[in-house]
């Protein structure tokens, strides 16, 4: 091959070809250095960035699971407004005297098993209150008895169970029964 | 090796913004949170108002409250109101006070990454027991 060449070029030309290779093709040590450097500082903002974004998903799913608790709030806070009178009210449960359909006389109760919240309606236990990933801590009721009716204070205390820092969050509420009036 | 530097540039910037809204999104659903709590504050505060009311009409003439639960403050402010003297309707200005009437205004207020937030329910709450 050289020999091929060597017919068809001058060796001062071929020389000077050879040179300017080497010089544009390879790299020096301080390009290699900054390279690198570069990919290192390149990599660790990645990695940071998807651990940073590993938590914010899970920092935001665990206020979404602890949102749930405003729900079960509502649906408590729903019965005690339309119910007519306080059967029963302990620390940690809640029995009512409401209305079903058809003006039906009926109890619903609100008891507190931990970590769940039961709903038992007409004496049957419909299930909890709460979905299983959600933990709760405590629910009080507190009787509240006015010159023309009654009301119930209300607290509940939840975490999420994927909170690894069990961060306990707590609703209050208190609600005047409509039907006691 | 101009290319990769600008690809690996594109590619930093991408995940850096994506980083921000990572970030934005953990503040957004706290915030959105403790607006779910303030949401039954507010109602709590209005079903005071109510109780009180139930007791005895003096209770709330004069209501000015203020308490904090948690990182919340919650106030309580009863105001008067004024009726139009022919059609009695609720005007702002004008008219004459209805003392067996009152604006009452519940605020609940907390801090939030470095701003306050509060949330404000205003409702009518007339005498009807006396």
């Amino acid at each position: 091959m050289k020999k091929f060449i060597k017919n068809k070029m001058p060796d001062r030309a071929l020389d000077s070809q050879i040179e300017s290779k080497a010089l544009s093709g390879g790299y020096t040590i301080l390009e290699l250095l900054f390279y690198i450097a570069f990919f290192t500082t390149f990599s660790l903002l990645v990695i940071n960035a998807i651990i940073m974004m590993t938590k914010s998903f899970k920092e935001t799913s665990i206020y979404g699971e602890l949102a749930q608790g405003g729900v079960i709030m509502e649906r408590i806070a729903r019965e005690i407004r339309q119910a007519e009178n306080i059967n029963s009210i302990g620390a940690n449960d809640l029995i009512l005297n409401t209305k079903g359909f058809i003006d039906s006389e009926k109890t619903v109760e609100f008891k507190f098993v931990s970590p769940n919240i039961q709903f038992w309606d007409a004496g049957s236990n419909i299930g909890n209150l709460n979905s299983p990933n959600i933990a709760i801590t405590g629910l009080a009721f507190t009787e509240i008895i006015t010159a023309k009716g009654k009301a119930v204070k209300v607290v509940l205390s939840i975490y999420s169970n994927n909170d690894s820092l069990a961060r306990v969050q707590n609703f209050y509420d208190t609600i005047v029964l409509r039907g006691g009036y | 090796m101009i290319e990769v530097l600008v690809a690996a540039s594109i590619i930093t910037a991408s995940i850096l913004a994506a980083m921000a809204v990572a970030q934005k999104s953990i503040h957004v659903s706290r915030q959105s949170f403790h607006a779910t709590q303030a949401v039954f504050l507010l109602e709590e505060g209005a079903e005071n108002t109510r109780i009180a009311r139930d007791n005895a009409w003096s209770n709330v003439v004069a209501l000015n409250s203020s308490e904090t639960v948690g990182i919340f403050t919650r106030t309580i402010v009863a105001s008067n109101v004024n009726r139009d003297n022919s059609t009695k309707d609720i005007v702002a200005s004008g008219g004459s006070a209805d003392d067996r009437t009152k604006l009452i205004t519940v605020t609940v207020s907390w801090s939030e990454g470095g701003s306050t937030i509060a949330k404000t329910l205003k409702f009518f709450i007339s005498d009807i027991f006396s």
